[in-house]
């Protein structure tokens, strides 16, 4: 037993750490399941009266991944190339070719779109400055600053829209009101934002990637977009579209090409047009036609042809309303396509106030928003110079309200009225009050789990490593046994460690995790399996039990650290490489291994030890 | 109770068949890839996944005819249960916004089968920018590991350890990408390649590496031991020596494996599944490949000599 005193501390140590990083996780346990078992006041009552302690503990305790607890993880990224385009003035033709051979070259290496975009400047004309396109007093970028001057000065604005879009929407997710979430940067351009145990995708989707920009702009003339209607369905009633082929349009007679813009409006039962077949001619006032929600992206493309959009008045595009303004006769929900001015006459940046109000008669959900007096003064003088017209305000590129101007409006407030539910203008506030990003952001990744679902594989995975352990440690005791039931207690501490170095670095647990843990039981014996084999070989040579035991530890440990150390490496890739639940595996695989070479080498050795020379009792090595 | 106790096999006798025998499985793997391909999942092709609960039993099929009408592309749609609950895992493509796709699928489900209450359980979205940054991550990291180890094992051995432990790693994850290739869609359930696969991939790695160490080290241990015995018999020596150690680790994996591929539940059953082929293939290459290479690289250094 001499010298094993070390071994014994280190063991006695490692194994208070756990108990001490895992204690949390066992509070937490019991005060769930007391909450659980308590009726719904008496629950909300004991919340409150330990609301600290509760929270602490939340804290520390191991956490699971949202593959468990159900929830929401969601990557979002900041499109870089759009704020590129944005800060850029005097833009010409080049400079968006430029800019979309950027865009498409980042998608398939790790470099950033500033660089690429620099370099792809330069390529085309060496002597040509890129400060002409991106003047700025205040950032100081002149006309004599150097490509280095811009590409830095864009940098930062990159850096700061990242930075930015993180507040704003770590704002968004306060306001909305979710507990723990988590909101992280990723790389450069990317945001992850995990969200536990919400209920409702859907408006925590919107909420999350709406670029939050208001806008107010004056709508289409009526009579050019009359005019614009009839010109668009001829183009279609022709035939000459090639892109859109999915009714045959050539079956079309080609001689009546004039039509009469009476008839379209009174039936509509388009015959082999194009863009009857999927949107209903509407012509009068703003609105342009009216398109069922599974149609609108086939009208965006028809609508999007640019032979189409030269028939378009001068400066005018097209926008969906945001609410539905009924639906078809199989349900699907129909909204406006309104002609709207491309001009921004005021923008979101003078709003400073925001509420959810509601409509004096019918008790509709509305929102009231209050300007600065800048916002009040060009408010006042746009609504004075347009009375009987439309303004339309606009959100995120939808059209929410486009009331008729009665008179000039004073004292800078506005409202987007005819709101479906109290939610929807809730969400309308947040987004106004947090702000607008500074660029848009695009969610690129996002995974939705159920709490049922969830619950459904912590079920599956505990079941896992329980039924695992139990053939494991059966096996160990049929083939070694008793030396397979201290490698069965070494096993038993194991798992210990596992979860006690998960829950002191802050790691999460997730489904492949404990695809690892139950993976972790089968590999960690190895070590054992490996001395034990070794001593049984000590043992035929004719050595004694000490002697075999001492020989066999001692052969066995290169082996086992060449072997697993490799393995290590690959976890460390594994999870500088994967997201979330993989990272989650990665850990628990280095997790095992540390704590597996250290139980089997170690705490099996201080048992055999004990049982050998101080209790002076056998071993069997089966 | 033991097991190949004091073994004496003769494996590098035999290795020639080895050879013909992994040469045959790399073979069908390649013509597979060839003629099937591989199933990318939604991590590396982009797309959306969606779980489904339903109160009624939903024949696949017609569940997924009745969507195709609903969704503008032809969705893939599997049927299982988990915990006596119905479930159905659909697969789309398409950019159209999510919310949009969600209303679809519950409405179409909905309409076509009356009763069946359809609950979207899971979500999972993936854009295909997103999707290609993920591409790029695994093959990083599976060149990485494949890197770090030859690394490592030449530093702690010499070359010809570092090829042949890196050949038996080639030629254990090639097998296993060709059974998935072979075995997609005859299959009950899913053999996309997606993250968690790699995952396996990179497990089934450091597994066979494990094994294959374990008989290096030995090599390594009874070189310096026999000096005066041929090579061929040392090798021998060694890997039936530590025959009884590589078929009792490999058991009591596979035995987890197993259990994990039976309760583990539908998202870990493709996992396990790589696992419980890559373990067997990555068990037999560390015998029948690895150190047989060592000695084929030797032998052709003497004899240049």
């Amino acid at each position: 037993m001499k010298g094993n005193g070390f071994k014994i501390f280190l063991t006695v140590f490692f194994f208070a750490l756990s108990g001490y990083y895992l204690y949390p996780t066992a509070q937490n346990y019991l005060i769930k399941s007391e909450i659980s078992s308590l009726g719904d006041d008496e629950a909300a009552t004991y919340r409150q009266d330990n609301y600290a302690k509760i929270r602490s503990v939340e804290e520390k305790a191991l956490k699971l991944g949202l593959d468990l607890l159900g929830g929401m993880h969601v990557t979002l990224e900041v499109r870089v190339e759009a704020l590129i385009s944005e800060l850029a003035s005097d833009t010409d033709e080049a400079f968006f070719d430029i800019l979309r051979v950027a865009t498409t070259e980042v998608e398939t290496s790790d470099e950033s779109i500033i660089n690429v975009f620099v370099r792809e400047f330069e390529r085309r004309d060496p002597n040509a400055r890129l400060s002409r396109y991106f003047r700025n007093e205040t950032a100081a970028i002149t006309r004599r600053s150097s490509n280095e001057d811009v590409a830095a000065y864009l940098r930062t604005e990159a850096d700061q829209a990242v930075t930015r879009a993180i507040s704003i929407i770590r704002d968004r997710v306060d306001r909305y009101g979710v507990t723990e979430p988590s909101i992280q940067q990723q790389g450069t351009r990317r945001v992850i934002v995990e969200l536990p145990g919400i209920d409702d995708p859907d408006r925590i989707r919107g909420l999350l990637k709406g670029t939050a920009r208001l806008e107010f702009r004056l709508m289409v003339d009526p009579a050019d977009n009359v005019r614009t209607l009839q010109r668009v369905i001829e183009f279609y009633e022709t035939g000459v579209d090639s892109t859109a082929a999915s009714t045959d349009s050539s079956l079309v007679a080609a001689a009546d090409t004039t039509l009469d813009i009476n008839d379209l409006l009174n039936s509509n039962q388009a015959s082999g047009n194009v863009l009857l077949d999927v949107m209903q001619p509407f012509g009068q006032g703003v609105t342009f036609g009216r398109v069922a929600e599974q149609d609108t992206a086939t009208v965006n493309r028809l609508m999007s042809d640019p032979r189409v959009v030269a028939l378009f008045p001068r400066g005018v595009s097209f926008m969906y309303t945001s609410s539905a303004v009924g639906t078809t006769t199989e349900g699907h929900e129909v909204y406006d396509l309104l002609g709207v001015r491309d001009e921004i006459e005021l923008t979101g940046d003078v709003i400073t106030d925001a509420r959810v109000d509601f409509e004096q008669f019918s008790n509709t959900p509305e929102v009231t928003m209050v300007m600065n007096s800048e916002g009040s003064r060009t408010w006042a003088r746009l609504t004075g110079a347009n009375v009987g017209s439309n303004v339309a305000i606009v959100l995120d590129g939808v059209v929410y309200s486009y009331p008729n101007v009665l008179q000039r409006i004073t004292g800078g407030r506005s409202n987007i009225t005819k709101l479906a539910n109290q939610a929807e203008a809730q969400d309308i506030v947040t987004v106004l009050k947090s702000g607008a990003l500074p660029a848009p952001v695009e969610i690129v990744q996002e995974s939705t789990v159920g709490p049922s679902l969830g619950a459904s594989s912590i079920r599956a995975g505990l079941y896992s490593v329980l039924v695992g352990l139990f053939f494991v440690a059966l096996f160990m005791i049929m083939y070694y046994r008793t030396s397979g039931l201290i490698a069965n207690l070494a096993l038993i501490l194991n798992l210990i460690f596992i979860l006690g170095i998960l829950a002191g670095f802050g790691a999460t647990l997730t489904l492949p995790g404990i695809a690892g843990i139950v993976l972790t039981i089968g590999m960690a014996v190895d070590a054992n399996v490996l001395i034990f084999e070794r001593i049984r070989e000590e043992q035929s040579t004719g050595k004694t039990l000490k002697a075999s035991i001492e020989g066999g530890y001692a052969k066995a440990l290169s082996a086992i650290f060449d072997s697993n150390i490799t393995t290590f490496f690959v976890g460390v890739i594994l999870y500088s490489f994967g997201i979330g639940p993989i990272q989650g595996f990665a850990v628990t695989l280095m997790a095992g291994i540390l704590s597996s070479m250290f139980t089997a080498i170690v705490f099996t050795r201080i048992i055999m030890d004990y049982v050998v020379i101080e209790k002076k009792k056998s071993v069997s090595f089966g | 109770m033991r097991i190949f106790e004091n073994s004496n096999l003769s494996i590098i006798g035999s290795r020639r068949k080895g050879y013909i025998f992994s040469g045959i499985l790399i073979l069908i793997s390649l013509i597979s890839f060839a003629v099937n391909g591989l199933e990318l999942g939604v991590d590396f092709k982009g797309g959306r996944e969606f779980v489904i609960e339903t109160s009624t039993v939903l024949d696949a099929t017609a569940v997924r005819s009745a969507l195709a009408s609903v969704l503008s592309s032809d969705p893939e749609v599997k049927t299982y249960v988990v915990e006596g609950v119905d479930q159905l895992l659909v697969r789309t493509v398409g950019e159209e916004d999510i919310d949009v796709v969600k209303g679809q699928l519950i409405r179409g489900i909905a309409d076509a089968f009356p009763g069946s209450e359809p609950v979207i359980e899971k979500t999972y979205v993936v854009s295909a920018r997103f999707a290609k940054d993920l591409e790029r991550g695994a093959i990083y990291s599976i060149i990485g590991s494949l890197l770090v180890i030859f690394v490592y094992v030449l530093i702690r051995f010499e070359w010809r350890f570092g090829v042949g432990a890196v050949t038996a790693l080639f030629h254990d994850v090639l097998i296993t990408l060709g059974v998935f290739s072979i075995f997609q869609g005859h299959i009950g359930f899913s053999l996309q390649i997606d993250q968690t696969i790699v995952a396996a991939f990179l497990s089934i790695v450091g597994y066979s590496l494990n094994d294959t160490v374990v008989v290096f080290d030995r090599i390594r241990e009874y070189t310096g031991l026999f000096k005066s015995e041929n090579y061929d018999t040392i090798i021998n020596k060694s890997i039936n020596n530590t025959l009884s150690r590589t078929i009792i680790t490999s058991g009591t994996t596979l035995l987890v494996v197993v259990v994990l591929f039976i309760f583990g539940g539908e998202v870990l059953r493709g996992f396990a599944f790589a696992l419980l082929i890559g373990i067997l293939i990555g068990t037999y290459s560390s015998i029948f490949v690895a150190s047989p290479i060592v000695l084929e690289l030797r032998n052709r250094a003497t004899k240049g000599r």
